[in-house]
């Protein structure tokens, strides 16, 4: 218990310098101004930043990133409840019941429950990660790379059943993005591969490309080739403060949330997604009068917002104890320590206990900006939703350039993403999820190196990887999940449940 | 008649063409032992397997029924793609401002709601702030302006804002 206390301690004094204190206000401003957007993703938008991110110190560019996507995350609730579009994939929720009360005039209790939600989830998933981390850690310092590799798959697995389209599609969207990782020089052999002899592919393709081209470039493709667009009825915010009833009755869905999306959060995949979907449908079973769901109930606001936000502390686990990237988001985090030579794994919180810490309390720092700050800024907020799509697609294009071309100074580099562009738009028209397709991209590279360097460790002998116990367990969780994907009747049930 | 093609037997199609490419680009790489494994077992697995669940969606496309691909729209694909690689081409000999305004122009054209005279507008000030940002602020390594016109007259005003934020840098350190 001294150790809690000591950390926290310690975390405090590294978050609640001036330069840091900026960066997360910064980082959680911009952040919610993006989230507030609709087109434009936490991942665009940590991968245009992350460039710039290399002139701040590296606790500075650390706490500004997970900013950027906890602000993102409770900018896209805003959005979602005003004008009843989900500015981000994990507020699709929050625009059933959230803009039904705005309708009703009462968008503005919304808007505070949700901020209140997302920061009591806020606030108890960071605890639980200062309790969880250093146990974990240590258990991770004993990982040998046949564990690693175990652990890997069985997050692409993972990747699959919580990918909301055909599980097949997302399978081999996984081996397609494998593929692409390969792309470039094999690090054990020094050998080239795919790279048809352009020499700015010896190094492989950069994450950010991918991630701008597929997500960014690919979503303004799309966005501009649909007729109808943008219905912009925002409703007006008369009154904030959401009454005692109000309270009372979004008491336990909070608290039923928070800690759904602190349990699903340390999942790889889209975590924040899958638990506000989770969240809602529990909301709705404890429910006495389910069938008001969708036409105003606070539940349904109070419950999947604390559990997205939740979800959206608790995923940093893997990334700060692993140092293994489990959704692209945390991809932004690993490169933003990789800028700064930090090598991301079990070994940073004794190394860095500074960043390490420092972090996790600006996280929490942050939700505290969010909520004395956000709800006042309303207004500003409504009126970038008025800028016209017209202007913002330009706007966002040429940062996507200008982000990609900053990296490396490459041309070159700005035309992969245009590549990445057309591929992400044919994924987008044949319904295929990108977010799988970057999850094998990140981890296929990192499975292989780990697969090799188990199999010389053990002589070539493959039964390492069963003989291992941690490792055997993250294989027959992989399988057992596998096989439940397959079986019929549960996959009915998985459709229904990504219907509602 | 026409042959439709679904959204499934669309990505079949996809993965067994990208599987088979690269089982053939990849058809010369060491294989190593089999308990050293060399350059081409992983490319050479996952075309495999990706062969195979192409083949699979192909299949159940066939078999079970597809839905339709829609709203297809290749205009705002070609001129999207075009002003990225139009900025690509640009940028490093022409410089930051005639980059944009080229690249972004072309964006413009792409979208069927622009105003032109807002535009104007809008386009000289995302200018300015991208100069402000990136150059002097951030002092990233762009051109400004072509290479061939290198003039000292932007300098007039680089140099006090990057006084300005050194300044800044050094009361938040």
């Amino acid at each position: 218990m001294a150790d809690f206390f000591t950390n926290l301690a310690l975390g405090f004094s590294v978050a609640f310098t001036v330069p840091n204190l900026f960066w997360c206000f910064m980082g959680t401003l911009i952040g919610t101004a993006i989230g507030v957007l609709p087109g434009v993703g936490p991942v665009a938008t940590m991968a245009l930043l992350l460039p710039v991110t290399y002139y701040l110190s590296p606790e500075g560019a650390l706490i500004m990133l997970a900013g950027i996507y906890y602000g993102a995350l409770y900018g896209g609730s805003t959005t979602a409840i005003l004008v009843n579009l989900p500015g981000e994939a994990a507020s699709v929720v929050t625009a059933l019941d959230g803009h039904a009360m705005a309708r009703e005039g009462r968008a503005g209790p919304a808007l505070a429950i949700s901020a209140i939600g997302s920061f009591i989830a806020g606030t108890f998933a960071t605890c639980l990660i200062v309790v969880a981390a250093p146990p974990l850690i240590k258990l991770a310092q004993q990982f040998a790379p046949a564990d690693f590799f175990s652990l890997m798959l069985l997050g692409l697995v993972l990747a699959i059943v919580m990918a909301s389209g055909s599980p097949l599609k997302a399978l081999g969207m996984i081996f397609l993005g494998m593929l692409l990782g390969l792309i470039g020089t094999d690090v054990n052999t020094g050998n080239t591969r795919f790279t048809f002899g352009i020499s700015d592919l010896f190094d492989g393709i950069g994450f950010v490309i991918v991630a701008m081209g597929v997500f960014g470039m690919a979503e303004i493709i799309s966005n501009l080739g649909n007729t109808d667009r943008r219905d912009l009825l925002t409703s007006k915010v008369d009154h904030l403060y959401p009454t005692k009833e109000d309270m009372r009755r979004s008491t336990m869905p909070i608290i039923r949330g928070t800690l759904l999306g602190s349990l699903l959060g340390v999942l790889p995949g889209a975590a924040a997604v899958l638990s506000s979907f989770a969240s809602y449908a529990m909301e709705k079973k404890f429910s006495k009068t389910p069938e008001r769901f969708g036409k105003g109930m606070i539940e349904g606001v109070a419950g999947p917002e604390s559990a997205n936000n939740a979800a959206a502390q608790t995923s940093f686990i893997p990334m700060l104890t692993l140092g293994i990237p489990a959704s692209p988001v945390m991809a932004m985090m690993i490169g933003g320590m990789m800028i700064h030579g930090i090598q991301p794994g079990p070994q940073v919180m004794d190394q860095k206990p500074g960043l390490f810490w420092g972090l996790i309390v600006s996280m929490w720092l942050g939700n505290l900006m969010l909520l004395v700050l956000n709800l006042p800024l309303i207004g500003i907020w409504v009126r970038m939703l008025m800028v016209p799509y017209r202007l913002l697609a330009v706007a966002i294009l040429f940062f996507c350039c200008i982000g990609v071309y900053s990296l490396n100074n490459l041309a070159t580099e700005v035309h992969m993403m245009a590549f990445f562009g057309v591929l992400g738009y044919i994924f987008v028209k044949l319904r295929c999820e990108a977010a799988p397709l970057l999850l094998g991209f990140l981890l296929g590279p990192l499975m292989e190196v780990y697969m090799r360097r188990a199999m010389l460790l053990s002589r070539g002998d493959p039964w390492v990887f069963v003989q291992r116990p941690l490792s055997l367990i993250f294989l027959i969780a992989s399988l057992i999940l596998l096989i439940v994907i397959i079986l019929p009747n549960v996959r009915k049930a998985r459709e229904v449940a990504f219907q509602e | 008649m026409r042959i439709k093609i679904g959204q499934e037997m669309a990505t079949g199609l996809l993965f067994i063409l990208v599987g088979i490419g690269a089982l053939i680009i990849g058809k010369d790489y060491a294989m190593g032992q089999w308990n050293r494994p060399g350059t081409g077992v992983l490319p050479a697995i996952l075309s495999v397997c990706l062969i195979f669940t192409g083949g699979i969606l192909a299949f159940k496309s066939y078999a079970s029924g597809d839905s339709e691909i829609t709203g297809l729209n290749l205009k705002p694909l070609i001129i999207i793609t075009a002003s990225v690689v139009l900025f690509g081409l640009t940028i490093d000999h022409l410089g930051l401002v005639i980059a944009m305004i080229l690249s972004m122009s072309l964006c413009a054209y792409g979208i069927a709601e622009t105003k032109w005279g807002e535009f104007a507008v809008f386009l000289a000030i995302m200018i300015v702030g991208a100069w402000l940002m990136f150059i002097c602020m951030l002092g990233m390594p762009i051109n400004t302006c072509p290479a061939f016109a290198e003039c000292n007259v932007c300098w007039l005003v680089k140099r006090p804002i990057q006084a300005i934020y050194s300044m800044f840098n050094w009361l938040v350190r």
